[in-house]
């Protein structure tokens, strides 16, 4: 597994820039991992998505359905990817440290 | 490095990769895509060059041996295995095929016309159907048939040693196994079928795949019930959140029915459906249920996810995955199974499966296209074609249609719900793949996203603006109908990779989703403008 540098701190990623160990996150980890998608301070709005990807997570031990996140958040998609432009997958799951997502989606 | 890499390159000691893709160099587009910036991967930057390298991009985790020792144990491996796909014990599904791919290419290069990724790398010599073919084709000879004098100065030879294995276990993920290449050959010679058996080789004896089809694939499935990690309780959890989204969108009361035995129908969607996109198995839900048939979805393991990765890389994890999907049809009694619209799992539940099952198991089974033909033929919904006017064209997902030939139940169904449904050029039988093929689209890490967007899906883009080229304008929203989920998130992915959303509207969904948007007692607008 790479190591990357993120506001001076050494973080364990795969190739895709997911970080390895998903238990060490926490908020200054989202932050630092934000960078990585272009986001350059985390709003409210960040907050709302990645928290609740975080607990959906821990509680199934997967993402959450695109469009169950959009409701329960009250987000449209494509605001979603305004806030995390590489989108929910990609972009919002990785700041809130999850792996990346199997299977075909 | 240069686009005309010779056979000895592939055991090159150095670093340097045979052939780097140049987007500049690459052929052009029309309209030149204008591609959205991104953010860069961090991991990219990081990793540096590891082993011996093929073309700048990576999918597997090869070993690093680190003594001319552990290397000849690798390529003793590789020798076995090499052994093993031409004995019949080892490989009786394959060798016959394998064998006249072998011993009959004439070197016409008829194949190389055909390869959507060798056009489209501008005729890099490392992605030419016969260069990877013929590198094997070699060490078949050689090593196989006995070599000699004779054979080395017929067939030529090839130096064998562990830079080289480690490429060629590269170069077997450049191909798409799509079999454009195996349609147009004269003699019946199979590329696609040789790159399959180098992967099945080192998966088989080296342990050697790529993570996202085999440990975060498969084997997630066997483990968890289905590729996306979704144990039986989240699947029921996230179909339940989907009826509910169903009937209020619909107006109609959806509800799926799970596990009822002696149905008509057991219908297993790939449950990438159910998380990235679950309009698609809620218009099926909405179609099935609003045409009076009976069916069921089943919450065993596997049940409720039709893929089978081990199509594209391994035949004992195939033959497990298709046999708990032929038990779930045999303990429920249904008459028969019908797969949703995943090409991949057609191939191995509809065609390859017939090799493995026997006596009971072997359960009628059907693709969801003829299923939807039926239903929209027969009448029974009510369909008010002038809710789909706006452009539609189609993919053809190869597994569907070139290698099962269903090529009209999906045309039948789209001339009958899409006014202005238009097709591609070429099509049917003689498409290009999504570039996504043989799980690419599922692949990512290293630059590989990049490529399969740049070289592999580049020709199904080309397509995709050439079919909508008289009215690209972003005032008129258009659809790019893709049946099967694998080449839906290629198409996802080369559409945002070149801006074709923010540019020109263009959307992709599938089939299912157009029959809803059309279904006069639905409340209107099911098909939702909007990027996902």
């Amino acid at each position: 597994m790479p190591t990357v540098e993120l506001n001076g701190k050494p973080y364990e990623v795969d190739e895709n820039g997911f970080l390895a160990q998903p238990l060490i996150w926490n908020d200054n980890v989202a932050a630092d991992l934000a960078t990585t998608e272009g986001i350059t301070a985390m709003t409210d709005e960040h907050w709302v998505l990645v928290r609740y990807i975080r607990d959906y997570y821990l509680k199934f031990g997967i993402a959450p359905m695109v469009r169950k996140l959009c409701k329960e958040t009250g987000n449209t998609l494509t605001h979603v990817y305004e806030l995390f432009p590489s989108g929910p997958a990609n972009g919002a799951c990785k700041v809130a440290g999850l792996p990346k997502p199997t299977g075909c989606v | 490095m240069t686009r005309r890499a010779r056979m000895p390159d592939m055991a090159r000691r150095d670093r340097e990769p045979l052939f780097r893709v140049d987007p500049a160099a690459l052929p052009p587009l029309s309209p030149e895509p204008q591609a959205p910036p991104r953010p860069v991967s961090p991991a990219r930057v990081a990793s540096g060059a590891e082993g011996y390298d093929l073309d700048g991009t990576r999918v597997l985790a090869l070993p690093n041996p680190t003594s001319p020792e552990e290397e000849d144990a690798l390529v003793r491996a590789f020798l076995s295995g090499l052994e093993k796909l031409f004995s019949r014990e080892n490989n009786w599904t394959f060798l016959q095929p394998l064998l006249l791919s072998m011993e009959h290419c004439a070197h016409c290069q008829t194949c190389s016309e055909a390869c959507h990724v060798f056009e489209s790398s501008g005729r890099a010599e490392i992605y030419r159907p016969t260069y990877r073919s013929e590198v094997f084709r070699r060490l078949y000879f050689e090593y196989v048939k006995g070599g000699g004098l004779i054979s080395a100065w017929q067939h030529g030879t090839v130096e064998l040693n562990w830079p080289l294995v480690a490429r060629l276990a590269e170069l077997a993920y450049r191909c798409n196994l799509c079999r454009r290449c195996a349609q147009t050959c004269p003699i019946g010679v199979d590329n696609g079928l040789i790159a399959h058996e180098i992967r099945k080789l080192f998966s088989q004896e080296l342990g050697i795949a790529p993570k996202e089809l085999h440990a975060a694939g498969s084997m997630l499935q066997l483990k968890s019930g289905s590729s996306t990690g979704m144990i039986p309780a989240a699947v029921k959890d996230n179909v339940q959140f989907i009826d509910e989204e169903m009937t209020e969108k619909t107006g109609l009361a959806a509800e799926t029915p799970w596990d009822v035995e002696g149905a008509d129908i057991l219908l297993i969607h790939n449950a990438g459906e159910v998380l990235a996109w679950p309009e698609n198995p809620g218009a099926f839900g909405v179609i099935l249920n609003a045409a009076g048939v009976s069916w069921t979805m089943s919450s065993d393991i596997a049940g409720y996810d039709s893929v089978n990765y081990g199509l594209w890389y391994d035949d004992a994890q195939l033959a497990r995955v298709a046999l708990l999907h032929a038990e779930i049809a045999r303990k429920l009694n249904v008459k028969k199974i019908v797969i949703g619209e995943c090409g991949h799992a057609h191939k191995s539940l509809l065609v390859v499966a017939d090799r493995l099952l026997t006596g009971d198991l072997r359960v009628p089974r059907e693709s969801a296209l003829t299923v939807l033909r039926d239903i929209v033929v027969s009448g029974r919904l009510r369909l008010d074609p002038g809710r789909n006017d706006f452009p539609v064209t189609l993919h053809d997902p190869c597994n569907m249609v070139r290698l099962m030939g269903v090529v009209e139940p999906q045309r039948e169904i789209l001339r009958r719900v899409c006014p202005q449904f238009r097709e591609m050029h070429p099509h049917g039988v003689d498409n290009y793949c999504c570039g996504g093929g043989s799980g690419f689209a599922i692949m990512s890490g290293h630059g590989f996203e990049d490529w399969r967007s740049d070289v592999a899906g580049r020709k199904k883009l080309q397509q995709i603006l050439d079919a909508f080229s008289d009215c690209l304008s972003t005032s008129i929203p258009k659809y790019v109908c893709a049946p099967c989920s694998n080449c839906k998130g290629q198409i996802r992915d080369l559409l945002a990779h070149h801006g074709a959303w923010k540019q020109h509207r263009i959307l992709y969904g599938g089939l299912a989703e157009l029959i809803v948007n059309a279904m006069a007692d639905v409340r209107p607008g099911f098909i939702e403008w909007e990027w996902r």
